[in-house]
């Protein structure tokens, strides 16, 4: 069973599976330079409908496959059309983010209709493995294989001798031009996106048949391995991205083989980050492809921020300070408190995203940083909790610098892809290294929060101290971005060729702008642990980065007050309308659309 | 303007522009004859290539008429005008640079179905630009500048056009492939194609043109019969004499 022979055939069947997400996302992108974020979605949708059509439906096995293309194929469509064709003269990292927003949906949608626990989702094929070499593979496999070496075939051939497929080929190529030939770009949109769509969800469906099990959590993995197969093949490189895939089926199959099973995530994002920061190309991108500079642009829309006064802040804070002396109720308390916590992670994305114009998709890995840190040692080490905060939030600062520095070289879209992977590979290392991080099990007993020998226990105590402690970060990035240095990250920001040019130091300036976005968020992460006295690496995920990035919009990109206000709305609004918690995540998705769509520039505008 | 030419194939009518706050046309008004070669001429930032994208439905004007063969392009997509009519030459010429020459050739006729046509229109395009046979299986984009320039010649005159627009089809070619291209567009033009080119090679564009048009920071400030603009001091000291050297 574990022959080398075994561990390879899983691993080209696997890389298969990744092709079918990763040559989707490579078609989108060479047409609309975009990473399709709700790729995995759709694979998630196949699934289940692979699931419907199975298990409720019982059709025969082709019927299945067709089934599920044809509807995942709708799916697509109707995002192209609705969810990203209305944001084509929007900036560039627009339609990214909607995507974002429209993998949140169809994820909650889908759990919602069919409940988070997992379902089995029988293959359709006899049981049986045949001796091959050293190694055995049974009908499944030869099916994934089939269905993969055709969807290729049938790829060539529609690019190669298709009308349509000349279409996406020049658009792909020069858009502008394509339109001067009298191709309709829209309509070569739709049919990439339905095509992408429909290889997506027909994987969902043999990856749900080849571990027998379907369930929500797949969508994410599998746009993140889709994102890694094609970024190592090349952006937007059809035949590079079904080598990147199987290259990347193996790369895990042989680190499981010689690590072990939770590993193998690890293995993944590992390659990618190496791979973004030696060939940010991809492994076969030759000199003659364009440079990535279509990928540049932030989300900065142009808007006159909204000016408060002073004293209004100043009333504001005040009243909020004497909130908790106020007959409120200790599930008021407890929302704000989580509302400042948010606030702390959203003042460090909103620096890192909006005015140093870094769009991190990995936040949550500096709030887990700091949790750690601050848990382990007080914990441990029996350090003072207030001292165990402020440690956790300089190692944040100090790891989540060193970490992301090597991405520094990188800019738009792909700053956002490593952000991403660097998140994962945190939460992974602390999975896997169980001597400190105690693994899977997570830290619990975390000693409650307490300042200078006095616990602080009661609710409003915890108010006062999160509240401060926010209000005091607050203050210190704005006198940060009322000096030079907001010049300066700004700069960086709208064009960072031209500030390079005048003489500014891209890398020295986004490690500044990390290393106080990391001391935030870190000390957000570690306050955190010592209020849910247990955590472990799943309690910062990346559902929690982009909440924060919703807020951070929802704010306005780099408006320090624009993030505790969105982090209030955000926070606070579900619980006024007491919306159950399973729709919160339907209705964070749902708000990040309809910000991109309508108010790019939030609610108090960019600056 | 246009005088001695009947109804205008071409008809650009009081066209207001902006990007933004800025304007780049105040009031511009613009005719192609049947058969006639126009050029407009003007310096950067004159706006001459946003001229050629708004009659591409590249750009939409604020205000102002574009009609073509008595038709308003007004609110037609890009494709929907090409399919009128309009066959394009963009500058940088801007071929598919990964696809084959014959693939890039035949792009030009998009719009058509009339399988066999177009294949005997392939083979007329070879023999008006012989060097590109050899070429046929090449990238499009390890082609010489001058070579593309040819193959978005051919490119433009599949579509069986009416109107070709030309954004400076001479910029960055050398001297020998800049009289070869002005030859073409004459070649082109006596087969009943009009053309319209954009160029800041004033000397060279007037050469071939039978109108022109020059433009400075958005208005119209001069235009004629070719011959006339050419003798015209304006002209000549505003861009002959820098042509030489351009």
């Amino acid at each position: 069973m574990s022959s080398w022979l075994d561990y390879t055939i899983n691993g080209l069947i696997v890389g298969n599976v990744y092709a079918l997400v990763a040559v989707g996302l490579a078609l989108i992108f060479g047409v609309s330079r975009l990473i399709n974020f709700a790729q995995g979605s759709i694979y998630l949708v196949g699934a289940y409908i692979g699931w419907v059509a199975v298990v409720q439906l019982h059709t025969p096995l082709p019927l299945t496959i067709i089934f599920v293309a044809v509807v995942a194929a709708l799916v697509g469509v109707i995002i192209e059309r609705f969810g990203l064709r209305p944001l084509q003269n929007s900036v560039r990292i627009a339609p990214l983010l909607a995507t974002i927003g429209i993998s949140f949906v169809l994820d909650q949608l889908v759990m919602l209709t069919f409940s988070p626990n997992p379902r089995a989702l029988p293959s359709q094929l006899p049981d049986v493995r045949f001796q091959v070499g050293g190694g055995t593979i049974g009908p499944l496999d030869l099916l994934i294989a089939g269905v993969g070496i055709s969807s290729a075939l049938l790829l060539f051939v529609f690019l190669r001798y298709s009308k349509l497929g000349w279409a996406v080929r020049a658009a792909s190529q020069d858009r502008d031009a394509a339109m001067q030939m009298g191709v309709d770009v829209n309509r070569v949109n739709q049919a990439v996106f339905g095509i992408a769509a429909a290889l997506g969800g027909v994987s969902g469906l043999l990856v749900g048949m080849y571990y027998n099990q379907i369930d929500t959590a797949m969508s994410l993995q599998a746009t993140l391995k889709g994102v890694v197969a094609e970024v190592v093949g090349g952006a937007g490189n059809v035949p590079g991205a079904v080598v990147g895939s199987l290259l990347l089926g193996l790369v895990e199959s042989y680190g499981v083989a010689v690590f072990g099973t939770s590993y193998r995530n690890l293995f993944a994002f590992l390659l990618l980050v190496v791979v973004l920061v030696l060939r940010p190309n991809g492994l076969f991108a030759s000199a003659r492809q364009a440079p990535p500079e279509p990928l540049t642009g932030t989300f900065i829309a142009p808007s006159r921020p909204v000016r408060i006064p002073r004293w209004a802040l100043a009333v504001a804070v005040a009243a909020f300070a004497i909130l908790p002396l106020l007959p409120v109720s200790f599930y008021i308390l407890q929302t704000l408190i989580n509302a400042w916590l948010l606030g702390m992670l959203a003042l460090s994305l909103t620096l890192v995203a909006g005015t140093i114009g870094q769009v991190s998709l990995g936040h949550a890995a500096l709030l887990a940083i700091g949790a750690y840190t601050s848990a382990l040692l007080s914990l441990t080490l029996s350090v003072p909790v207030g001292l165990a905060i402020v440690a956790g939030g300089l190692m944040s600062a100090a790891l989540g610098t060193i970490l992301i520095s090597p991405s520094f070289r990188l800019r738009g879209h792909y700053v956002s892809i490593a952000t991403l992977a660097i998140g994962e590979i945190v939460s992974l290392v602390i999975l896997n290294w169980e001597s400190v991080t105690r693994g899977p099990i997570g830290i619990s007993g975390i000693p409650p929060l307490s300042l200078f020998g006095y616990d602080l226990i009661s609710p409003n105590s915890v108010y006062w101290f999160s509240f401060a402690v926010m209000v005091v970060l607050a203050l210190l990035q704005a006198r940060l971005l009322g000096s030079h240095l907001g010049r300066s990250f700004r700069a960086i920001r709208d064009d960072d060729i031209a500030a390079r040019a005048y003489g500014l130091s891209l890398n020295r300036y986004k490690s500044l702008a990390f290393i106080f976005g990391g001391f935030a968020a870190g000390v957000s992460g570690g306050i955190a642990a010592h209020l849910y006295s247990y955590i472990n690496h799943e309690t910062f995920n990346t559902q929690q980065s982009i909440l924060a990035l919703t807020v951070v919009i929802l704010g306005g990109l780099g408006n320090v007050v624009g993030a505790i206000v969105g982090a209030v709305a955000l926070v606070g609004l579900p619980e006024v309308f007491r919306i159950a918690a399973e729709y919160r995540i339907l209705i964070y998705g749902i708000v990040l659309l309809l910000l991109v769509r309508f108010r790019p520039q939030g609610l108090l505008g960019t600056i | 303007m246009t005088t001695g030419t009947p109804e205008p194939l071409l008809a650009l009518s009081d066209i207001n522009t902006f990007y933004g706050q800025a304007q780049v046309h105040f009031d511009l008004s613009i005719t192609v004859g049947r058969g006639h070669i126009v050029c407009l001429l003007g310096g950067n930032a004159s706006g001459k290539s946003t001229t050629m994208k708004i009659i591409l439905g590249l750009v939409k004007p604020r205000s102002g008429e574009v009609m073509f063969d008595g038709a308003s392009l007004i609110g037609l997509t890009t494709p929907q005008i090409v399919r009128r009519g309009i066959a394009s030459v963009p500058e940088a010429r801007r071929l598919f640079a990964d696809m084959s020459v014959r693939e890039n050739i035949l792009m030009g006729a998009f719009v058509r179905n009339d399988r066999d046509a177009v294949a005997q229109d392939l083979d007329r395009m070879l023999t008006l630009f012989p060097k590109l046979g050899q070429r046929l299986s090449q990238r499009a984009g390890s082609l010489s500048g001058g070579e593309q320039q040819m193959v978005a010649m051919a490119r433009a005159l599949m579509s069986r056009p009416r109107l070709i627009v030309m954004d400076e089809p001479t910029m960055g070619l050398s001297p020998l492939y800049v009289d070869r291209v002005l030859e073409l567009i004459r070649t082109i033009n006596q087969e009943g194609v009009s053309v319209f080119m954009v160029e800041q090679n004033a000397s060279l564009a007037l050469e071939i043109a039978h109108e022109a048009y020059v433009l400075q920071t958005g208005r119209i400030v001069l235009s004629g019969p070719a011959r006339t603009l050419k003798d015209d001091p304006r002209v000549r000291d505003a861009y002959l004499g820098g042509s030489e050297a351009a």
